[in-house]
């Protein structure tokens, strides 16, 4: 027989004190997993929805001279120093290349339409709709990609210039059908472009290859878009590469809120775990004073005493770790995507379990060690007092 | 040859109204396999004296000696060393762990020696056949009767091979015909070599002793008549 054996046959007889105990640590342990599941699949979520409302990154001409679109910075496109389209299987080389999910290039170019200036952009509409996942297109069925010979309005470009899907333009001497007007985007440069194939406009405008800038979703929600920005800037020479600040800021601002809510809900319950244990650890050695005592006079040392105890606290901690765990995770893949409504399937995490483990024996040890200690130090006679 | 020496122990106790004098000025020898009776009435202090010799209870002065070692300037780790080594202890109301069966109570003492599951539990099971146990070893404590909780107590004290046995009134919970038996036991370990110390109030014990000391009022005295 060994100390371990007293310690599984004292929890085998004490079933609803062990069952208590495991219960606190069971469900402890199972509401961190499922709050630290479901809070990451909420970030994941928010930050694929982040990125879904644009890009992250812009590919821009390096020079000093600027102007404003859409909220970012660009050349004038009269002083502009073009890029080219070498430069877009470029980006795919650098290390994070799986991170660039959309890559969009645009040539702008100023023109006249029906006697006024307008801002004309030549993009690769299939990208474009990628990137611009929110945009409502008036006159274009769903998937629906315009044609070389087809252009699409912004609202304000169509509503002052009285056009509307089906009409016909004509934009630097070739007629081309309004395939869909844009719904208001709240973006003063999209609502008042002309947008149009890439590679029509650069034929129109006499620059081949030539593109303004580049727009890229950088769809990662844990990558490092610093890191990427680096690395576009290292691949390519004479660019300017940004990573829009504001949308990032405004990312980590929502998964910091989320990171603090879960780290602090998940504080509240280990430190009430703590206590459950301590409590019922220092109650249960109250129980056992006398059997104390006898191990004592029969010769057991303070640290076998500690052994003990603390052997039925980290046993039991183990068990409801490993309870918890189960609990926690399948809550989370059975119903945690649908219970925070987000779109991000949450699966089985068995790296998980190592961490649950660790922290429930540490919680377990460290909350029962002041009534281990406290039955080590009892004193054989005052434990056996009718001696 | 004396194995244990008692000098001049005192014990006292801080009550409500100041101290307490349990024991005064104690001096005794006991010798290598005596089977010695403690008797006198109850609060006399015969139990505190047993729990001093046996190593639970340090005096408040004087000293104890056993196998030429002073116990009490021991410290507490190498005093239940001490007494894991010197001593097995038999207790009033048997004191079993309920939640062992009578075989793990027995090895219970040899549960932190490195001896191997099947050294101990064959220790035990010879020790739980000599006291006429052999074969409920695996029934819990609540499963035996009186007498029998207290032949594994005897089975648990002596497994170890202690020098010497305290016991705390064996036979005080039994019926005289347990409790016969149960001092033959006694007498037949004694007989094995094994010193014995037994408080008892009851006179006719005596007659299983090799020797009987008084105590009243906390001091040693002469075994009155009409005891």
């Amino acid at each position: 027989m060994r100390l371990t054996n007293i310690v599984v046959q004292n929890l085998r007889r004490r079933k609803m004190r062990s069952s208590l105990l495991m219960l606190s640590v069971i469900i402890g342990v199972a509401s961190i997993i499922f709050l630290y599941t479901t809070t990451q699949a909420m970030q994941e979520d928010v930050a694929n929805k982040l990125d879904q409302f644009g890009s992250n990154i812009l590919v821009l001409p390096d020079t000093e001279q600027s102007l404003t679109f859409g909220g970012i910075t660009v050349e004038a496109p009269t002083q502009i120093k073009e890029l080219d389209m070498s430069l877009i299987p470029l980006m795919q080389t650098i290390k994070n290349k799986e991170t660039l999910a959309t890559i969009a290039p645009k040539l702008l170019a100023n023109t006249k339409l029906k006697g006024r200036e307008i801002l004309l952009l030549g993009v690769d509409f299939p990208q474009e709709f990628q990137l611009k996942k929110w945009w409502k297109v008036d006159g274009l069925e769903k998937n629906q990609i315009p044609s070389a010979d087809q252009v699409i309005l912004g609202s304000d470009i169509a509503s002052s210039l009285g056009l509307i899907p089906l009409q016909t333009v004509t934009i630097l001497g070739q007629d081309f059908k309004i395939a869909g007007v844009i719904q208001p985007t709240g973006s003063t440069e999209n609502d008042q472009a002309v947008f149009m194939d890439l590679a029509v406009l650069q034929k129109l405008t006499n620059r081949p290859n030539a593109i303004s800038l580049i727009e890229t979703a950088a769809l990662c929600y844990t990558c490092p878009i610093e890191e990427v920005t680096q690395q576009l800037s290292d691949k390519l020479p004479g660019t300017k590469v940004t990573a829009l600040m504001s949308s990032l800021e405004s990312r980590d601002d929502t998964v910091n809120r989320f990171n603090l809510f879960a780290r602090s809900v998940s504080l509240i319950l280990l430190i009430a775990s703590s206590l459950v244990i301590t409590i019922t650890m220092k109650s249960s050695v109250e129980e056992r004073t006398r059997e104390i005592g006898i191990f004592r006079a029969i010769g057991f040392r303070k640290r076998h005493i500690i052994i003990i105890i603390l052997g039925e606290a980290g046993f039991l901690s183990l068990l409801g770790g490993l309870l918890g765990y189960i609990l926690g995770m399948s809550m989370a893949v059975s119903s945690g995507s649908e219970l925070m409504k987000a779109q991000v399937h949450i699966s089985w995490q068995p790296n998980l379990l190592i961490y649950a483990l660790s922290a429930s024996l540490i919680i377990g040890l460290t909350a029962s060690l002041y009534p281990a200690l406290k039955a080590a130090r009892l004193d054989p006679t005052e434990s056996l007092r009718y001696l | 040859m004396s194995l244990i020496k008692v000098c001049a122990v005192s014990k006292s106790y801080e009550g409500g109204d100041g101290a307490v004098e349990a024991l005064t000025n104690i001096n005794l020898e006991i010798r290598e396999g005596e089977f010695l009776a403690l008797m006198g009435p109850s609060g006399s202090g015969k139990s505190t004296l047993l729990s001093i010799l046996g190593g639970l209870n340090p005096p408040t002065s004087g000293k104890l000696i056993i196998d030429d070692i002073d116990v009490y300037a021991l410290n507490s780790e190498r005093l239940a060393d001490f007494r894991h080594e010197y001593v097995g202890f038999v207790f009033q109301q048997y004191q079993l762990i309920p939640y062992l069966t009578a075989l793990e109570n027995v090895m219970l003492p040899l549960s932190i020696t490195s001896r191997s599951g099947k050294e101990q539990r064959d220790m035990a099971q010879t020790v739980l056949a000599k006291v006429g146990l052999g074969t409920k070893s695996l029934r819990l404590p609540n499963q035996l009767s009186g007498g029998e909780q207290n032949r594994v107590a005897i089975a648990r004290a002596i497994v170890n091979r202690p020098a010497i046995i305290f016991a705390d009134e064996p036979t005080g919970s039994l019926d005289s015909k347990t409790a016969k038996e149960l001092l033959e036991l006694f007498q037949a370990l004694n007989q094995d070599g094994l010193t014995i110390i037994m408080v008892t109030h009851n006179q006719e014990n005596l007659a299983w002793v090799t020797r009987a000391i008084y105590i009243r009022d906390g001091f040693l005295s002469q075994i009155p008549q009409e005891f």
